[in-house]
This record gives structure tokens, sequence and C-alpha cells, in this order.
């Protein structure tokens, strides 16, 4: 039985996975159409990617915490 | 007794805080693998190297994290069917990656061999990569049983928690190899 916090935990997975399916495409395209210079978007976009997981997935602001997190 | 009450939630902070010094550990080994990609070989890749499979297979890695993502929520909410099944879905899409990856590896061999200069780096990053894949297939593995069991508690389920976070962590690892590797140029 889902609830409430579960139900919005699974929401922000499906939010971020999404966020991350477009960030991959956006930097597929520029890595394959931009032929010179491209480079500093990637860096931009990889770390625009890793924000997302390092929050997110893996809790990194629950460092330290001496309590679990509250999922409401 | 009070010693006891307070020790339960430093454990889990003392937890976290180890297994986020071994994800630094292990960033310094990547990022000197991905430093030497650019002084090896600059931003030059060859163009035989397959950029479709690279980005499906990159897109397999991040479904994967979205599912352990909602085993962890599972489990952390006491859901233990739902943590069950998307271990399983973990497992198949990180099998998938490592099939994906040797399938790169047996175009890689014929176009850019380990003797090639771009191919020494491919092979030892895709490769200490997908090892750490592997790894994190057979720690999924392991939580397979405890969790049928019942074993891992909305209060009580740091095992389950730190490997899922090893997983995310291998994924943000591909997230910064997949443009060095196939995409800068």
């Amino acid at each position: 039985m889902k609830t409430n916090g579960l139900r919005r935990k699974l929401m922000i997975g499906f939010g971020v996975f999404g966020a991350l399916a477009v960030i991959k495409v956006i930097e597929y395209f520029v890595g394959t159409r931009v032929k010179t210079g491209g480079w500093p978007y990637l860096l931009v976009l990889a770390f625009a990617g890793a924000v997302p997981i390092l929050y997110y997935f893996m809790h990194i602001n629950d460092l330290g915490k001496t309590k679990d997190r509250d999922d409401g | 007794m009070a010693s006891q009450a307070s020790e339960a939630p430093n454990r889990l902070a003392i937890n976290r805080l180890g297994i986020w010094l071994f994800f630094l550990s292990e960033s310094f080994l990547f990022g000197a693998l991905l430093t030497t990609r650019y002084y090896l070989q600059g931003v030059s890749r060859p163009a035989d190297l397959n950029q479709p499979l690279g980005f499906v297979i990159s897109f397999i890695l991040i479904l994967s994290s979205l599912t352990a993502y909602r085993a962890e929520s599972a489990v952390a909410h006491g859901a233990q069917a739902l943590f069950r099944r998307n271990i399983l879905y973990t497992i198949i899409l990180g099998t998938l990656f490592i099939a994906g990856v040797g399938l790169e590896w047996s175009e890689g061999f014929r176009f850019f061999p380990p003797s090639h200069g771009f191919g020494t780096i491919f092979f030892t990053l895709t490769g200490f990569h997908a090892f750490h894949v592997l790894t994190g297939i057979l720690a999924l593995i392991v939580l397979i049983l405890p969790g049928q069991r019942g074993r891992f508690t909305p209060e009580n389920h740091w095992g389950a928690e730190a490997i899922i976070k090893y997983w995310h962590f291998v994924d943000v690892v591909w997230v910064f190899i997949f443009p060095t590797l196939y995409l800068v140029s």
C-alpha cells in the first residue's frame, strides 16, 4: 500500500528521471552536431545531470544528519 | 541505556559519512582516468565510435538509477514487494548495461584496439567503470534474500541504502564518462 509520502517520493523519482533524460538528449545533440567548441556545454550538461542524482537520489544533504530524513 | 539510545542515530550519520568518503576516494580514481583522456588524446576521438550505442546504454543506466531510487523509497516506507521488484529491475538494467559495454568492446577491439592511443583510454575507463557496475550488481543480488525475509525495515535499512547509494555513484561517474569518451570533439 502506497502512503502519500511514498507516492510523493516516487513522483520525485519520475521527475528527476525525466530531467536526466532531457539532459542526455541535449547532450547527445550537442556532442553529435557541434563539431568544435562544444565541450564547455557538455561539461555544464554533465554537472547538470550529476547534481540531481547527488541531491535527490543519493541524498547528499543527509550527510551529517543524525536522524533519518523526514519523508512526511 | 541512554548511551545505547543515542548510539543508533549517530551510527547512521557515521555510516553515511563513511560511504561518502569512499565515494570521494573513488572519485579521485575516475578523475585521474578522465584527466588522462584529455592529456593523452586531447579532444580527438575516432570516427568509428558507436555514439548511438553509447547513448542507449547511458539511458539504460539512468533508468536503473530510477528503479534503485524507487527501491530505496519503498524500503524506507515499508513497501517490501515494491522494494524487491525494483531491486530486480535495477539488476536487469545493470546487466543490460554490461551487455552494451561488451558490444562496445567488440567494436572497439576492431577499430581502436588497446594498443591505439584512444583505445587505451577507452578500455581502461569503460573497464574500470564496468567492474564497478558488476560489483554493484552482485551487491544488489545480495539484497534480494534479506529483502525477502523482511530484514530491511523503515527504521533500519542501512544495508539497502548503502548499496543503492553505490549504484547511484556508478551512474554519476558514467554521466562524466559518456561525454568524455563519446561526445567531446
